[in-house]
């Protein structure tokens, strides 16, 4: 067989497959996005026209909502790659031969349903959840503390667990692909420890630290599952407003708009972060 | 060389790959709870043909199947047991609706589903579309079983378009525990003496309703001004309220725990809680509580026309609307099923022993298609408000 039919044999499904589920639906949407409403038939021609977007861009809080929920986005992403770091460290250096039995250790939790895993911190941060029940217990409160769940506080904390082993094994890969001898002709030249890690780990590993910190921020951007179990009435996030006007609202135009908007933020945010860190150096 | 990379890369691989196959599976959480398409097995046993199916052809050989868009737990066969009974060998399969708009919207894309599941509020939009079939009432056999009151609901420029099925109320439902002095008000919902303690239904179109009974405000002719007082009402409750509940088991729960003092609510979750032996009154406000309908219609152009008339005749027979009253405490169309409940809880719930409850509720108008997107994007507001 040539190579050209090894190629399209190897690559057909996956692209039809995108094409079909990810690539058609995005650009019904798109389209979808102006529609100046919901009557009439699904696939109906239309006029186009722009009201979905000017009704946006003129509710002030849907925007603020999209700025709050990149800093949370942000602010999660740092978290979990700033907590990972250590414990990629930790696998690809400390845990000898028994790095492969940590790493299962640490995938463990993903083995059962991320929405088990979102309730079990609503047992740990409710009224009569067990860090209540402990601070009760041991008397450094009376009343249990509110403030611990149905805010978004309680949203990051939970994202920032939900993401850490993800963000941990490109970082871990970066960090494998470290030369050893480095460390050692770095030793050789009176390098300290310290030393080593900033002037050889560190910016080695870059690579994998900023896969890590996009796998979580682009993502993150437009969750919506966490926010509507731990988040209550303040923890709204801008994928919840899309899901709302998707299956609460009866108005796919708008929620197309609004997605399309979010789409458009998060690959200029990604964009610019790009450019001001120079991936492209970083990677070759 | 580090002698542990050739092991760690293939491991590494492996895990990641599995991990994002799960982490893929569990980021569909929000389909995933929905119930499994439902596939009626085909009973190779001649059951009896139901006494009120009709009699032309030997009913139980009927082979075919039906498509119904309905909500979560309605696809449970206790609640058509009398179609399955008389139609073992026709398969029907349910998609699930997570919402009245998902139902709406879906049916708008052009869903192909032969019945359909939509509540009071939300049927004015099947009509002005197109998408539902006028019903031929004389083929249905239990149709004078309905109350008179309740066939006019699903009426429209003089044609019977849907069939109504369930009903229920909606109040305020609370800990008498936690608010001894009791709720004689809708307010209780906005009030801040319970701050932390509240929950409202996560829904646009209610809390336009909330406000309008307390302030008196006319529900089908809300001005532009009254949209922006009723929105800045919601967003300062947001303070007061502890989360939005989507599903009724969030409210139970939080009800159950005592989280949760006061909350916008249907009976089923009262019966629940009192089952349960949770101390909970339901409100019988003053401004009076808000009555909703469930009706079925049949999708416009379906070729199972007849099949989709019987498993709505089906819906209203007896055994089926008992285990509506008994399972999920809702109300059933036919009255014949509510003569006959003699539960205790039931009652209450129902209220069946009051006389005067009914002429205190308010029903719930059908919206415009012009209200539904107003005010689901006023209810995205207080949301997405700071």
């Amino acid at each position: 067989m040539d190579r050209r039919a090894t190629f399209w044999i190897l690559y057909l499904p996956p692209l039809l497959w995108l094409g079909a589920f990810f690539l058609i639906p995005l650009l019904l949407m798109f389209a979808y996005s102006f529609r100046p409403n919901m009557s009439g038939d699904f696939f109906q021609l239309w006029q186009p026209s722009l009201n979905q977007y000017t009704k946006l861009i003129s509710t002030g809080s849907f925007w603020r909502l999209l700025g709050v929920s990149s800093l949370m986005a942000l602010a999660i992403a740092i978290f979990a790659v700033v907590l990972s770091y250590p414990i990629a460290y930790f696998l690809a250096f400390q845990g000898r031969q028994r790095a492969g039995f940590y790493l299962v250790l640490l995938l463990v939790p993903f083995w059962t349903s991320y929405l088990l895993r979102v309730m079990a911190w609503k047992i740990m941060l409710g009224t009569e959840g067990v860090i209540n029940s402990f601070l009760m217990y041991i008397n450094l409160i009376q009343e249990p503390l509110t403030a611990l769940l149905y805010n978004r506080n309680a949203v990051v904390l939970t994202l920032v667990y939900v993401w850490i082993p993800f963000a941990t094994l490109p970082i871990l890969a970066a960090l494998q692909r470290i030369d050893l001898s480095l460390f050692e002709a770095a030793a050789d030249l009176g390098a300290r420890p310290i030393h080593q890690f900033l002037r050889i780990t560190l910016p080695l590993s870059l690579p994998g630290v900023f896969a890590a910190f996009f796998m979580v921020f682009i993502p993150t951007v437009g969750e919506y599952v966490t926010p509507l179990l731990v988040g209550g009435s303040r923890g709204s996030m801008y994928g919840n407003i899309i899901q709302d006007f998707f299956t609460k609202a009866a108005n796919w135009p708008f929620g197309s708009a609004m997605s399309m908007v979010m789409l458009a933020g998060t690959l200029i945010l990604v964009a610019i972060a790009t450019r001001l860190v120079n991936l492209r150096d970083l990677l070759e | 060389m580090n002698p542990k990379k050739p092991l760690l890369y293939p491991l590494t691989g492996m895990l990641v790959a599995l991990t994002l196959i799960l982490s893929a599976c569990g980021g569909s959480v929000a389909t995933a709870t929905e119930a499994p398409a439902v596939e009626a097995t085909s009973a190779p046993t001649e059951a009896p043909a139901a006494t009120s199916a009709p009699t032309e052809a030997p009913v139980a050989e009927v082979t075919s199947s039906l498509a119904v868009l309905d909500w979560a737990g309605y696809d449970a066969e206790d609640f058509w047991v009398d179609f399955k009974n008389a139609y073992p060998e026709v398969t029907v399969s349910f998609e699930i609706g997570i919402s009245d708009a998902d139902i709406y919207a879906k049916m708008a894309a052009g869903n192909q589903a032969d019945v359909f599941h939509p509540y009071t509020g939300w049927l004015q939009f099947y009509v002005d579309e197109g998408l539902v079939e006028e019903i031929d009432t004389s083929k249905l056999t239990n149709w004078d079983k309905v109350p008179e009151h309740f066939k006019q609901i699903g009426q429209f420029n003089g044609k019977q378009y849907f069939l109504p099925w369930d009903w229920g109320f909606s109040s305020v439902l609370y800990r008498t525990d936690k608010i001894p002095e009791g709720v004689d008000s809708w307010a209780a919902l906005t009030d801040p003496k319970y701050a932390g303690h509240i929950s409202m239904w996560d829904d646009g179109p209610a809390a336009v309703t909330v406000s309008s009974y307390i302030h008196g405000y006319d529900e089908t002719a809300i001005t532009v001004d009254q949209l922006a007082a009723i929105q800045a009402e919601w967003i300062a409750q947001r303070d007061s309220n502890l989360f939005y509940w989507a599903g009724e088991p969030e409210l139970v729960e939080g009800m159950t725990s005592g989280d949760v003092w006061a909350g916008y609510a249907w009976q089923g979750a009262y019966a629940t809680l009192l089952a349960n032996g949770v101390p909970v009154e339901y409100a019988n406000p003053k401004e009076g509580r808000n009555s909703w309908v469930g009706l079925y219609g049949i999708r416009k152009g379906t070729e199972n026309l007849d099949l989709a008339l019987k498993f709505l005749d089906a819906k209203l027979a007896e055994a089926t609307g008992n285990n509506v009253v008994n399972l999920f405490y809702y109300g059933h169309s036919n009255q014949d099923v509510m003569n006959g409940i003699t539960d205790e809880t039931l009652k209450e719930a129902f209220s069946i022993d009051d006389p005067g409850v009914l002429e205190t509720t308010n029903f719930t108008p059908n919206l415009t298609a012009e209200q539904r997107d107003a005010w689901t994007a006023m209810w995205a507001e207080v949301k997405a408000a700071p």
